[in-house]
């Protein structure tokens, strides 16, 4: 019976965590990511957003890559976020971007 | 158990780990797009960095002093296993270092590559700069670029403040500890224009109790306030920058039988050390740049300082009216990729006008000590870097002492890379330092000895350096090891002599030798899900000869072993501290035979451990930190020799080693606003 109950418990568990769905976007901002400072500012603000797990900015390429989970947040209240820092931004669409890479 | 449950559990617990596995990584994957260069691995960010050029240096950031209460830069240094930190004497609550087993006069102080605390501030110099207030330290062992003088004969302290140009906003950092200190940090910086910027930082400190534990009657640590304030600016145009700025510290200190439970000897007062300090100070650098593409730029860079310092011990006293000012003119620029050229000329005058009482009796007269001195200098520094693998540095100096006449410094630094994963390292030079025998050791007047100060000679010694740095990439990880063999040869030196007679304290000048071999591995580990772990072990074989005889430095631990480690949990949101260091033994100052046929002190302390924790949460606008010191409750035994009778000559509250105060706990608070 413990086995039962431990494996209906594992089963569980076992959904829940394969039910996290882990989503990434892509943004670019406006006005521009000029230093560190900037990406400091987004990363060190971006970080308490419920649900996101990981930031990474990139000065050369002027993008910023959220990865989240949607259980908990989504893109428009990552937007949102960022805008409270007064960065206006764009998704990028990763079918577009391959576009530009190969031209 | 009936077969069909059998299978279900099975399947159960094979489908729970692989969902753990999977789960951090089960995610719409919109990078493949990325060139490698651009991928950047999601890695705890390291608090410590190895520099990349010929010296031996390392700097520390504030990643790395989060990690500790970091009050001020003489408590930076407790997760490192290179710099030793001494426990503050009770007299006046000054921490001093230790760099490759030597003292902290020996390591040459700047703030931001600009000599600084010199003389009578040396002593202090570490508790005048708040934790909250620097950048990063950069610490560079041996023998370091002639660019910045002679006087870095153990190594380099460079601290870095936070900049005007860093994010505008404020921060406020409130701290509270179980010792009853409290202090108060703020910074907040304003950005006028593109390119000019203005910061401020303030401090104030206040111990408004004090312990006096092991009943001996003297408090542990002094009670002490103080208010610092600092103004910084710079100007940062295309071709032309301008750092320039001004500072000013007040502190009172009161210590000694000023507890509750103090008992005084009958018939006489209370025994009270106090030290009042004035501190004001400026500077100036201006660069301009001559040529961007060969980094060729021409810098002057001055600084002025005045220190005024009351102190009495009992009756016994010092006092010192200090200034200084310096002047430097560098010019620096590449020839090519293989070849960069240094050169400058350097100014420096100190002027201290001091009085001295020496006898424990209030009618007793003051003595007037005037010493100056003038040193103007040029250098001259080339860098060969033929290719990544191979960076040389050769320096030379020539300066004029008005009191010592003419000497020469010469240094050597190189780096090579035979593979991509090893790094090797060596470097000899000399160095110097002028001693201000009052003003760098009047703290030793809280001691019933008769202090002697002789006719000091300049100190001269010679350093030579090995290191080779391993780099493991392990999957995401990084294991990095280091191993480095330091050996320091005094050709002349101040030496404190309490060995030769227990009531005399003899401040005088090196006959016969005195050197200081040090090695030290180290081994740290980066992980990519942010935990970071620190293995060291240190050994130091310090000898300097006393009245003759060659014997080990007496109140210096004969190694250190440390372990570290720091766990930053996703979006290092929580951060978990520990440092755990043994500290070994070392050999005391000669004791006396007491009148009951004892020894005065055991003629040797024992290894001792210490354990230090925190906890840190950060949150949008703040961050909490919690934590404990010297959680093993360590702590040095009867420190306070004849404390029942400090009028006495064999009273002595120098000869500390280890911890005065117990467990330690602490809480702090940062609020940001606008700053991160």
């Amino acid at each position: 019976m413990k086995r039962v109950i431990l494996g209906l418990l594992l089963c569980s568990c076992t959904m829940t965590l394969a039910a996290k769905e882990i989503t990434e976007v892509v943004f670019t901002p406006q006005p521009r990511m000029v230093c560190q400072n900037c990406e400091k500012k987004i990363k060190g603000n971006l970080r308490f957003e419920k649900g996101v797990k990981k930031v990474e900015t990139d000065l050369k390429s002027q993008t910023i890559t959220v990865t989240f989970d949607a259980d908990k947040t989504d893109k428009a209240k990552i937007e949102e976020a960022l805008n409270k820092l007064h960065y206006e931004v764009e998704e990028i669409i990763v079918e577009e971007n391959l576009k530009e890479e190969v031209k | 158990m009936f077969w069909p449950f059998k299978y279900l559990y099975s399947s159960a617990l094979v489908s729970f780990f692989c969902a753990l596995g999977t789960s951090a990584q089960e995610y719409v994957d919109t990078t493949q797009w990325k060139d490698l260069d651009d991928f950047v691995f999601t890695h705890r960010k390291s608090g410590k960095f190895k520099d990349d050029g010929p010296e031996n240096s390392f700097m520390i950031n504030r990643t790395e002093l989060s990690r500790a209460a970091c009050c001020n830069l003489g408590e930076s240094f407790t997760t490192n296993a290179s710099v030793d930190v001494n426990y503050s004497d009770p007299a006046t609550g000054a921490k001093q270092i230790k760099l490759l087993g030597l003292s902290g006069s020996y390591v040459q102080l700047l703030t931001e590559n600009m000599t600084n605390f010199r003389g009578a501030a040396r002593p202090y110099a570490l508790r005048y700069v708040p934790g909250p207030w620097m950048k990063s330290i950069s610490v560079s062992k041996g023998c370091s670029s002639v660019k910045n003088g002679f006087e870095a004969m153990s190594g380099q302290i460079n601290v870095e403040y936070l900049k005007p140009q860093d994010l505008s906003g404020e921060a406020i950092n409130l701290y509270f500890d179980s010792e009853f200190k409290l202090e108060a940090n703020a910074d907040a910086n304003f950005h006028l224009s593109p390119k000019l910027n203005t910061e401020i930082l303030a401090h104030f400190e206040d111990r408004f109790m004090n312990h006096d534990s092991d009943g001996d009657g003297f408090v542990e640590s002094p009670d002490l306030r103080q208010v610092n304030f600092q103004n910084r600016w710079n100007y940062l145009g295309s071709r032309y920058i301008m750092h320039a700025g001004f500072g000013i510290i007040n502190e009172k200190s009161k210590a000694g039988q000023i507890g509750k439970h103090s008992h005084i000897s009958e018939g006489r007062h209370p025994y009270v050390i106090e030290l009042n300090t004035q501190r004001y100070e400026a500077y100036m650098k201006h660069a301009v740049i001559l040529n961007k593409e060969q980094n060729s730029n021409i810098a002057l860079m001055a600084g002025g300082s005045y220190h005024g310092l009351g102190a009495s011990y009992g009756y016994k006293g010092y006092g010192v009216d200090e200034g200084n000012a310096n002047v430097s003119l560098m010019y620096e620029s590449d020839f090519g990729r293989t070849h960069n050229l240094s050169m400058g000329l350097s100014y420096n005058y100190d002027y201290l006008n001091q009085r001295v009482r020496t006898e424990n009796l209030s009618e007793a007269a003051r003595k007037k000590i005037l010493e100056k001195e003038t040193t103007a200098g040029a250098y001259a520094q080339y860098t060969f870097k033929p290719f990544d693998k191979l960076m040389a540095m050769f320096g030379i100096r020539g300066d004029y002492s008005s009191e010592f006449g003419w000497f020469a410094t010469p240094r050597f630094n190189i780096r090579y890379n035979p593979i991509e994963m090893l790094s090797l390292r060596a470097s000899a030079g000399k160095g110097y330092r002028s001693v201000f025998g009052w003003a760098e050791y009047n703290y030793l007047l809280a001691s019933g000895r008769r202090i002697v100060v002789e006719n000091l000679n300049q100190e001269a010694s010679w350093n030579y350096g090995l290191n080779a740095t391993l780099t493991f990439p392990i999957g995401a990880q990084t294991l990095k090891l280091d191993a480095e063999y330091f050996y320091t040869r005094f050709v002349r030196q101040v030496i404190t002599d309490y060995d030769s007679n227990p009531h005399i304290l003899t401040i005088g000048n090196l006959r016969g030798k005195s050197y200081s071999h040090t090695f030290q591995i180290e081994g740290t580990f980066e992980s990519n899900f942010g935990l970071s772990v620190t293995a060291a072990w240190r050994l130091n074989d310090v000898k300097t000869t006393y009245n003759g005889i060659l014997m080990e430095k007496p109140l210096t631990s004969r190694y250190k072993a440390l372990l570290t480690a720091s766990f930053s949990t996703e979006m290092d949101i929580w951060q978990f501290d520990a440092t755990f260091v043994v500290n070994g033994g070392g050999r005391m100052p000669a004791p006396y035979v007491t009148s009951s046929g004892d020894f005065s002190w055991p003629k040797r302390f024992k290894a001792f451990p210490q354990l230090n924790l925190q906890v840190t949460r950060w949150f949008r606008n703040f961050s909490i930190y919690i934590g404990g010191e010297n959680l093993t409750n360590f702590r040095q035994k009867n420190p306070i020799i004849a404390s029942e009778d400090p009028w006495s000559e064999n009273f002595d509250s120098t000869m500390i080693w280890g911890p005065l105060h117990g467990a330690m706990g602490y809480v702090g608070v940062r609020f940001n606003f606008g700053k991160l």
